[in-house]
């Protein structure tokens, strides 16, 4: 456009410039995801491209080895190692029960917190404290809180004449990990369904009240399945987070005591032993779970939207 | 009034689960070790105030080198974000550049597991030097933030009306001035919410921070886990330093408290 003023004005022929094609009216929308794409480039599909190479060496840094390639003998190594299932079998228990746990105690108190009343600045203010406290303090916190000697959970039923409790035993530690974490993220269930709450349409609750309904039955069958998309979006999310939960483990168990995850697995067989052949292979493993998971997850999101339009 | 006296119940416990722990931290800080590995109840809150583990932390760690670098990096990694998803966000609400597929794919970086992410950029970063270093880590915050920055940003520039672009192209102005003049003054409040997000969590980011630095650009997620030597933990010093590397945050949730809980719910709710 500039060119054919100039072009007019002048009754020259000039050519545009670089810039002047990137700011144009076509390219202009490409021009601004340059570095974005750059970006993707360098920390995406790198990082994938090196994992999948080295996932079918054999590639020992510790041992000083040039990488050797082995094909598929990684994967069967990783299918075939007992470890990798129990951390498998670990990281799906603590998703489950974290996502039940957060959607509970989120519903729930999105429920009672979704009236009008006295302080409620200050008390929607404080319940968002645990999700903005760094997950490794919140976790050293709660190992504290937690010890069995001198923690003050135990000290107070010692003190109520109740026994004390190993919090961080081989039985209890993975319970106890998904308790600091439904703690750290059940603010975030509550206030995502309570702002999905505020925006519910009114008149439907109001016929429902005029027709006697009770209110169980109207959570049932109003409030829940207009929220239902809210609920996936949640599940969807605290999936993707939750698979790759690490931070909690790091201030209390080290990945001892029966708490060992995936991405616990994959920092020990990467960083402590630098296996980086396996490490690979078992990062990428985890890649294609949580892609399948949250595909599927995304389907059911996509599902849920529709059914409430 | 019944109604009201189970709400407070019930709005009481789940507040003093929410502060009690974090208070505990609070007076432990200022326990003399004696006090806290006494037994008791009545001694959890009656002891003999010290400032000792507040000395210690400013005497025998880098506490200030760690606070001052988290900063630092929080600080420029943030800046990066903006540069790079402000532009891109903006194309993506405004023209649905790549038709959803780009923007999903930017939003799946953060499917992708960190821990698969550090193995390459780990060696990579060691060729290069730039292990243990402000750049490097800079630039890992900044892909740790960028998707979900864009992600919000892209919620934000749709509510920005069409109409007031046409007019400004009616009127003459290029692509680029009507970013600067007309569209950046809108997102700005949108740009600040994103902004203390990025921040908050560049703050508290662990992972990276744990394995990309060890002396010269160690955050203070890094300081803080250095208390758990390699038998006991060092329970004072580690509740007075987790007690002030919280503050930062608990300062941004006290003024953004109104706008967070928008910012975090508004992805959800505008799906």
């Amino acid at each position: 456009m500039l060119a054919n003023v100039d072009e007019a004005a002048y009754g020259v022929q000039r050519k545009t410039t670089f810039w002047e094609t990137l700011t144009s009216e076509k390219y202009f929308k490409w021009t601004l995801i340059i570095p974005l794409v750059v970006t993707l480039a360098i920390f995406m599909i790198y990082p994938m491209i090196y994992c999948l190479y080295y996932s079918t060496h054999e590639y020992a840094i510790a041992l000083g080895k040039t990488p050797v390639f082995l094909g598929w003998d990684n994967y069967r190594f990783v299918l075939h190692d007992i470890t990798f299932w129990k951390a498998l079998g670990r990281t799906f228990r603590v998703l489950v029960m974290c996502i039940a746990g957060e959607l509970l105690l989120g519903m729930g108190i999105a429920l009672l917190w979704n009236r009008e009343f006295r302080g409620q600045n200050i008390t929607r203010g404080l319940g968002l404290l645990p999700l903005l406290i760094s997950p490794l303090a919140m976790s050293m916190i709660w190992n504290y809180v937690l010890q069995y000697d001198f923690g003050i959970v135990n000290q107070l039923l010692e003190g109520v004449g109740l026994s004390k409790i190993m919090w961080w035993s081989t039985e209890r530690a993975m319970y106890s990990v998904t308790f600091i974490t439904i703690w750290k993220w059940f603010p975030f269930s509550i206030f995502v369904l309570l702002a999905g709450m505020k925006g519910l349409p009114r008149d439907a609750f109001e016929a429902a009240k005029v027709d006697g309904a009770s209110a169980w039955f109207t959570f049932r069958k109003l409030t829940l399945p207009m929220l239902m998309p809210l609920i996936m979006i949640i599940v969807l999310l605290r999936t993707m987070w939750l698979i790759r939960i690490f931070d909690p483990l790091y201030g209390t168990t080290r990945g001892g005591s029966a708490t060992e995850v995936l991405d616990w697995l994959v920092y020990r067989t990467s960083f402590v032993f630098f296996d980086v052949g396996v490490g690979s292979t078992l990062a990428m493993i985890s890649l294609f779970l949580t892609i399948i998971i949250c595909a599927l997850l995304f389907r059911q999101l996509m599902i849920a939207l529709g059914a409430s339009k | 009034m019944r109604r009201s006296v189970w709400f407070w119940l019930a709005t009481g416990i789940i507040l003093a689960v929410i502060v009690l722990p974090m208070i505990w931290i609070y007076l432990t800080s200022f326990k003399p070790p004696e006090d806290i590995f006494t037994l008791g109840v009545r001694k959890l809150f009656i002891f003999r105030p010290t400032l000792d583990n507040y000395s210690y932390l400013f005497v025998w760690t880098d506490f200030f080198k760690e606070m001052r670098n988290t900063a630092i990096m929080a600080v420029a990694s943030t800046a990066l974000v903006m540069v790079v998803s402000l532009p891109a966000a903006y194309s993506f609400a405004r023209w649905n550049t790549g038709g959803g597929m780009l923007l999903f794919v930017t939003i799946s970086t953060r499917m992708f597991p960190a821990v698969v992410a550090s193995i390459p950029f780990f060696f990579w970063f060691r060729s290069m030097g730039l292990l243990d270093t402000h750049i490097g880590l800079i630039l890992l915050l900044f892909y740790f933030n960028m998707s979900f920055a864009t992600f919000l940003l892209f919620g934000f520039f749709k509510e920005i009306a069409r109409e007031l672009e046409d007019a400004a192209m009616v009127d003459g102005y290029g692509r680029l001035e009507i970013f600067r003049r007309i569209i950046f003054p809108l997102i700005k409040p949108g740009a600040s919410i994103t902004a203390v997000f990025c921040l908050i969590w560049a703050w508290n980011e662990f992972l990276f921070s744990f394995l990309f630095t060890r002396t010269d650009a160690k955050t203070i997620s890094v300081g803080i886990s250095l208390f758990w030597a390699a038998l006991n933990i060092q329970w004072g010093p580690m509740a007075a330093c987790v007690g002030l590397a919280i503050i930062p945050t608990l300062i941004a949730a006290w003024f953004m408290q109104r706008y967070i809980v928008r910012g975090l719910t508004f992805g959800a709710v505008k799906g």
